[in-house]
């Protein structure tokens, strides 16, 4: 009767939601599934590589800082900033040491980016010829990261296919330093075969970066033959790469004119916009000089400032070294009686009074915070600056050092670094560095370490230097630029430890490196 | 009428169930009036049913029924709530009048438990039970903020201190899980995962506790479950009631801080040439105010016969104790029960509301917003007291030391944060008798929460959002609907000596989330706010994502009372969840409970002192699947990719498939005894109970990070932990006589809680509970087998470091050079008993335990006359707390307490605070804290107009009263207040994050409130 169609409602709500298999269908999320169809899927793979190696993590901080504090230029200024950064510039550092994992997760977080589009790649059914260009890249970005890997770590785990289950994780140890060079090279020699001679930014790897990358790696393996080889294919091929030395040296550090310039060889392109710690640089940050006005970006930390000795050795006709650092800062000073704020330029010697005490009274970085274009935060955090991975002074320094080598004293080789710091010359108009010529070899080396040091100063390459070439105990002693670093061991403290947590993950990574 | 049968027989075969009845016609009609033995008043609706029929009635108004029966050898049962069941064999009147008689052993409030309801002395399980008049004894918030104190094992708090419109957190017996949510779970009116009602319009909370409780719930019962049932209409007159209430309100405490000359003195100490500031600024004074609530309820209730009907709608306005913050929220709620037919009855339930938060930033971890963060309250104490509001240029002013913060006093008036909640639901029910003695009841629910947040920092906040243009806008919006059907059969039937009910039933419930946010920064006007996105220089990556999960079930109970003395209850769940792994979709969640009323016993039967004694015992198992969904599933993530100038698209390996994620379960164990003295005057319970919770879900950090996954902390089921403790909930009628009543509860718990096992008996560090700016982001807390959870991990503090050699087995932090007057830390021996001299982090230990010992609610109440009094006092007791808020207060770059003016010189070196620098912000024992307090959580004074004089100027009854919150507090925690919440808001703002609490840094402040209340009955 008339009620009866409420039962049948009652009987809907029933039947309406009787049975449900509970499948999820995650519609806001991407599933590996049928993925890999197209050669743009490919780049779309190999893209993330590169994404993660802008992380925070990574060049962002946590690798860059670690590397700037280990060297013998940089120490820490604002003695209140976190431990774990204080560790490193003292060599205290510790399995946990709380940098460690994030650069080390992220380094590997790029490498699997880099094998799955190595595996995509497999599935997408077009020539080599198509294809390869493109998925080179991800060898390029597998290689560089355990370039990285292998300096700071030594013997790491080297994976290059993704990882479906936990079980097939469980079984993978560490491979040789020799193995894991052995891969870089052929991953790198993909690269340059495959890769383009130009891209449509130095941000993407091309040919000449694969190429560049070689010279480093024989370079740093000690294989200098090899290495000058590499080098000189580069530079044999400036033209044909598009590269060259950039005129004024002090745009390198300038946001607004490296997109054009052709020394970059492989950069990192940050663009001042970032997805919280995604795509955000710390630099201008951790380098510059608290309480700051003259950058308008709230100045900087003062964590990482160079030691004492670095602008005191540093001859003051050198424009890389007015390019390198600020010697002045401009601070808001507070008038007792009338309460009026002014801005008044202030030099370094008392830099800490002048701001809020947390500053630091030695000159500060000043590549990362002079032109910083937009940022993305406070500080210059998340700033527009493209950090050079390799540029071609380096190539061509990477050629002279390595040639000295083979054929000591070769004019070639005294060529290579004069066209370097003509350059630098170029910038004020000063007889300084003047030309080189006719060093022995030990000279020679000794020259070319140097170059490297203030031509590639604070851009994170004194580190490796200093490890490949086994300066440690000598950089480190109190005649030093930092003075005495008592805690440096030759024996433990050339290599970082893996992290104590992944250890006790997993057992095949044991025993940590000596001394850890 | 065929079809009607038709569908019975369709239902009655559906349920294996065939009965066929008949009835003989031989009639008579009886009348007569029941009435209360007591007072000899009319009791109206009272049951009369003739004995072993279908056949009944109820009385009308006056107390007056007729019924029609079929013999003359029949017999009348007459049965109301409250009084004991009389029957009455007709012996051949035809007017039968009835006097009942209220039926004191069962006090017997009935308590509802899922999917039905069941006499108190019937109660197998541990269920807490709050009324009415409890939850209202005092203006509160929110319904969850009434339980507090009030329940044995159920610890509430408020995410934010006295917040206006912050969320509350609900914990029972203790934390049962570390990733997945110890809420428990809200039920009202039988929706489960329901948003409270206003305390005016409940009728009653039930805490569920243990497993024979829960288990019917399941896979969501673990953490325990919360029954709310709202007012319904009652048979006869028309009920018309006004509630009112006004409150002033204060904060409860202020901070001795440095004033501008002793904070100029202390800043030279540190720097020789800090410029002090003009101004001298109390920063506590400038942004603390005097606050209000007021709480308005209009309601109106009734009933007939086949109808009854409850409506109401309430207004609440809260202005906070920090300048512009404030909440308003508007809702109303509306029950409507129709008899249909004999057999049918239908019913609806309506709830809405509208909250409207206009807050300011308070426990901001600092991170994305800028160096120093923005929070106001942490700012108004580190803030210089030597600056002003606006400098001479009438720029905002910075902080003169430390990071670049704004001024509180410019956050909390410039910037705009407005939260906009709609709560919706919908709630239909039929109850369908099926035969005398089967019901069918089927509801069907739909609710829905809308939420939209609005923030805009201008460009005049020139650390938060300067820049040129300046200014930052974001709005974020989620959307969530839940759908619910559940549909159960309940038999009862007597079985030998003993009453047998039997409850079968399946349900479905889907949850659907929507979430999306966008923002923009670069604003040529702050006139915008948030609502010109398209106006900014620089759009803010939008996100967006939706999710889904289900649920299905089925379940069973059976309770067997035999002879009122054994009482037996076992249910049975089997759930599916859509949330859990490929492999692990369905569990079935048993529980067994038995009692022994001992005081039916004949031996006892008759004693004059013990009048009820009851033994509980109780075993089960319940699960919690409260987890986001999706997280067993493999997928591919993305990562902000700056490639030659912009975001380029990109795609990798985000999470590994865990085709084998499950649920927690918690296997519970409960032993209880209810005992009652002197008639009842004196009525205990004693509660023992163990929670071994297994299959814990944790982020696993057994996979290993190089392989190299986005999240490689997916979820997986890798620990377990136990939690024990002792309840004790003890009631006395002290005094009662015509004029006087003195009644106390009394309630008191202790819960423990040990990691039992813990991934493969590693350590295990949750992310730090310290804001960023704090830069000892590595481990504040730790997780570790044998200990309880969420331990605060540190470096123990020594004392001050006086000259000379360092004390035995002290060492400095590393890094520093070492000087008189500086902190001395415990340098912690190695494996080989060596000591290396430095305090790094092999020097971090356990230095504090956040889990309190126990905690305890008094209240007494007392009546005179029409006068009431009530008294409760609320503490906790053991817990630690680590004052973040101090660590910058004594690190020399913030404003600090006065307590630094003792610091260490040369010529002051009895004193336990270093001297003045700039230093870390290290986690240390010096700043962790006994948390214990004791609190006059509530004083209230009511006065009831005697009923005659109400009448007499046309109300039922009208009450007055005036009540006082927070009036006391009693503790040693030196910060703002011990009820402390740092970093425990979790996802959505309801759940609390277990293994990081006891953190104090940025808590709106607890207000201490005084109160004016008013009701009236037409």
């Amino acid at each position: 009767m008339k009620l009866s169609y409420k039962y049948l409602v009652l009987m809907m709500s029933i039947l309406v939601f009787g049975c449900s298999d509970l499948e999820e269908d995650p519609v806001s999320q991407l599933s590996p599934d049928g993925l890999f169809n197209s050669v743009e899927r490919i780049e779309i793979a190999a893209n993330a590589a590169f994404g993660n190696m802008t992380h925070e993590d990574f060049w962002g901080r946590k690798t860059s800082l670690a590397l700037m504090l280990r060297s013998d230029m940089v120490a820490i200024g604002d003695p209140t900033t976190s431990r774990r950064r204080i560790d490193h510039d003292d060599f205290n550092v510790l399995a946990d040491n709380g940098m460690i994992p994030d650069n080390w997760r992220r380094s590997y977080q790029s490498i699997a980016a880099a094998n799955q589009a190595i595996a995509g790649a497999e599935l997408v059914d077009v020539p080599d010829e198509v294809k390869n260009p493109i998925t080179a890249r991800a060898y390029f970005a597998r290689a560089f990261m355990y370039f990285h890997l292998v300096r700071q770590f030594g013997e790491i785990p080297y994976l290059d296919e993704p990882i479906a289950t936990l079980d097939e994780g469980r079984t993978i140890g560490k491979t040789s330093v020799a193995q894991v060079y052995e891969n870089i090279i052929s991953d790198l020699e993909f690269a340059r075969t495959w890769l383009p001679n130009t891209q449509r930014a130095r941000s993407i790897p091309a040919k000449s970066a694969a190429h560049s990358y070689l010279a480093l790696v024989y370079l740093t393996m000690g294989e200098y033959q090899m290495a000058y080889d590499e080098a000189k294919g580069v530079i044999d091929n400036e033209g044909a790469y598009e590269l060259g030395l950039e005129a004024d040296f002090q745009n390198l550090f300038n946001s607004g004119a490296i997109d054009s310039s052709r020394e970059p060889i492989f950069a990192l392109d940050y663009i001042g916009m970032t997805d919280g710690d995604e795509g955000r640089d710390y630099q201008p940050a951790l380098t510059g000089l608290r309480d700051d006005q003259q950058y308008g970006i709230g100045g900087g930390w003062s964590v990482a400032v160079p030691s004492l000795e670095v602008f005191n050795t540093w001859d003051g006709r050198d424009y890389r070294k007015a390019v390198s650092l600020d010697t002045t800062g401009v601070f808001n000073i507070t008038n007792p009686d009338t309460e009026a704020v002014t801005q008044e330029l202030r030099p370094f010697t008392v830099f800490r009074s002048s701001g809020r005490g947390r500053g630091v009274d030695r000159p500060h970085i000043a590549k990362y915070t002079r032109f910083t274009g937009a940022t993305a935060a406070n500080n210059g955090r998340g700033s527009q600056h493209n950090y050079s991975m390799m540029r071609y002074a380096e190539v061509l320094l990477i050629a002279a050092e390595a040639l000295n080598e083979v054929q000591p004293g070769a004019a070639e080789a005294h060529g290579y670094v004069n066209r370097v710091r003509a350059r630098a010359r170029s910038g004020n108009g000063s007889n300084f560095p003047a030309d080189v010529s006719g060093l022995s070899q030990n000279d020679f080396r000794d020259m070319v370490l140097e170059e490297r040091k203030w031509e590639l100063a604070f851009e994170f390459k004194r580190w490796y230097d200093i490890a490949r070439r086994r300066l440690g105990s000598e950089v480190f002693s109190a005649s030093g630029l930092e003075g005495a670093k008592p805690n440096f061991d030759p024996n433990q403290d050339y290599l970082l430890p893996l992290p104590a947590m992944e250890l006790a993950r997993n057992s095949n990574l044991e025993p940590n490196n000596p001394g850890y | 009428m065929e079809k009607t049968k038709q569908f019975r027989r369709l239902l009655l075969f559906l349920f294996g169930l065939c009965i066929a009845l008949q009835a003989n016609a031989q009639e008579k009609t009886i009348t007569g009036k029941v009435t209360s033995k007591a007072d000899g008043m009319a009791l109206p609706g009272v049951n009369v049913i003739v004995k072993g029929s279908r056949t009944g009635t109820s009385t009308d108004f006056d107390g007056n029924y007729s019924i029609t029966v079929n013999t003359s050898k029949a017999v009348l049962s007459f049965s109301y709530v409250g009084y004991t069941t009389r029957d009455v064999p007709l012996s051949g009147a035809n007017t039968i009048n009835v006097a009942l008689e209220e039926d004191l052993a069962a006090l017997e409030e009935v308590v509802v438990v899922g999917y039905g309801a069941r006499k108190k002395s019937d109660i197998t399980g541990a269920v807490s039970s709050v009324k009415s008049e409890e939850l209202n004894a005092f203006p509160v918030l929110n319904a969850e903020q009434a339980l507090q104190g009030r329940a044995a094992g159920v610890v509430v708090q408020s995410n934010n201190g006295g917040e206006p419109g912050a969320p509350i957190s609900i914990q029972i017996r203790g934390n049962t899980s570390i990733s997945a949510s110890s809420a428990p779970l809200i039920v009202v009116d039988g929706f489960v995962g329901a948003t409270m009602p206003q305390p005016n319009d409940i009728q009653s909370m039930e805490v569920l506790k243990d497993a024979s409780a829960t288990a019917i719930y399941g896979s969501r019962g673990a953490n325990g479950v919360v029954l709310v049932t709202t007012k319904k209409g009652k048979k006869g007159r028309l009920t018309v009631e006004v509630n009112s209430n006004y409150s002033v309100q204060n904060t409860t405490n202020k901070l001795d801080l440095l004033n501008a000359d002793e904070f100029g003195a202390y800043q030279r100490a540190i720097n020789s040439d800090y410029v002090q500031g003009a101004a001298d600024t109390d920063w506590q004074d400038l942004l603390y105010r005097s606050g209000s609530t007021q709480n308005h309820q209009f309601s109106f209730s009734g009933g007939s016969d086949k109808i009854n009907f409850y409506a109401s709608t309430t207004y609440f306005n809260q202005e906070g104790v920090i300048i512009n913050s404030e909440f308003e929220r508007l809702s109303f709620l509306s029950n409507v029960d129709a008899q249909v037919s004999d057999k049918l009855k239908l019913g609806v339930n309506l709830f809405g509301s509208r909250g409207n938060r206009d807050g300011v930033p308070t426990q901001t971890r600092g991170g994305r917003v800028t160096g120093g963060g923005d929070d106001v309250v942490s700012s108004v104490f580190r803030f210089a007291p030597d600056r002003g509001v606006q400098d001479v240029n009438g720029v905002n002013t910075l902080n003169s030391v430390g990071e670049d913060i704004d001024n509180p006093f410019a956050v909390a008036t410039e910037g705009v944060n407005e939260r906009k909640t709609d709560n919706y639901r919908a709630n239909l029910y039929a109850n369908y008798d099926i035969l005398e003695n089967l019901t069918f009841k089927t509801t069907f629910g739909y609710s829905t929460v809308n939420q939209t947040e609005g923030d805009y920092r201008p460009s005049t906040l020139t650390a938060t959002a300067g820049g040129n243009p300046g200014g930052r806008a974001t709005i974020d919006n989620f959307k969530r609907t839940n759908i619910l059907s559940e549909n159960y059969l309940t038999y009862k039937t007597t079985l030998g000596q003993g009453d047998l009910t039997v409850l079968a039933g399946y349900s479905y419930q889907k949850n659907t989330t929507q979430r999306f946010s966008t923002g923009a920064e670069g604003f040529v006007s702050d006139s915008f706010s948030f609502f010109n996105l398209g106006g900014g220089v620089n759009p803010l990556r939008p996100t967006s994502n939706f999710s889904e999960s289900e649920i299905q079930s089925q379940f069973g109970r059976i309770n067997y009372d035999y002879d009122d003395k054994y009482l037996l209850t076992a249910t049975l769940r089997r759930d599916g969840a859509s949330n859990f792994a490929e492999n692990e979709k369905y569990a079935i969640f048993p529980s067994g409970a038995f009692a022994w009323r001992v005081s039916n016993e004949d031996f006892l039967k008759d004693s004059d002192k013990i009048s009820n004694l009851k033994l509980r015992l109780s075993y089960g198992v319940t699960g919690n699947q409260a987890i986001a969904p999706f997280q067993s599933l493999g997928t591919f993530g993305s990562i902000f990719t700056p490639i030659a100038g912009g975001n380029a698209a990109n795609v990798q390996p985000e999470r590994i498939a865990n085709p084998n994620l499950k649920w927690e379960s918690s296997f519970q164990t409960n032993v209880g005894i209810d005992l009652g003295l002197f008639n009842n005057k004196i009525s205990l319970s004693l509660d023992y109970y163990n929670i071994d919770t297994k299959d814990l879900i944790m982020e696993d950090s057994s996979q290993s990070e190089f392989l190299g996954f986005l999240d490689p902390t997916s979820l997986r089921n890798v620990g377990e932990v136990n939690n024990r403790g002792f309840e004790i909930t003890l009631n006395t009628r002290n005094i009662s006589t015509k004029d006087f009543t003195w009644t106390t509860d009394i309630n008191w718990a202790t819960n423990k809680n040990e990691f039992v096992r813990l991934l493969d008996g590693e350590d295990f560090f949750p992310p730090s509970a310290a804001p960023a700016f704090f830069n000892v982001n590595d481990n504040t807390h730790i997780l570790r087998e044998g200990e309880p959870i969420g331990q605060f991990w540190g470096f123990e503090y020594r004392g001050v470091y006086q000259g000379g050699d360092l004390p035995e087995g002290t060492a400095v932090l590393t890094g520093n050079d070492i000087a008189p007057g500086d902190q001395l830390f415990t340098d912690l021996p190695d494996e080989d008993g060596e000591r290396d001299g430095q305090i790094n982090s092999n020097d971090q230990q356990i230095i504090g335990d956040p889990n309190p010992d126990w905690t305890m609610g008094i209240t007494n109440t007392f009546t005179y006359k029409n006068f009431d009094l009530n008294i409760f006092f609320q503490g906790v007791f053991g817990g630690d707390i680590m004052n973040l808020t101090n660590v910058l207060l004594f690190n020399g770059d913030s404003n600090a307490r006065r307590a630094v003016l003792n610091a260490w010189t040369p010529t002051n070196t009895n004193t336990d605070i270093p001297r003045a620098a700039i230093r870390g912000k290290e986690i240390t024992s010096r700043f962790v804290e006994d948390g214990s307090y004791v609190r006059l959580k509530n004083l209230a004074l009511g006065y009831t107009l005697p009923s005659d004089v109400a009448k007499k100027i046309g109300l039922q009854s009208a009450r007055v009263s005036v009540s006082g919150q927070n009036l006391l507090t009693f503790t040693d925690y030196s910060g703002l207040d011990p009820e402390v919440s740092f970093g425990v808001v979790g996802q959505n703002n309801t759940t609390a994050a277990s293994t990081t609490q006891g953190f104090d840094f940025g808590n709106y402040p607890t207000v201490r409130s005084v109160t004016f209340g008013i009701n009236l009955k037409f």
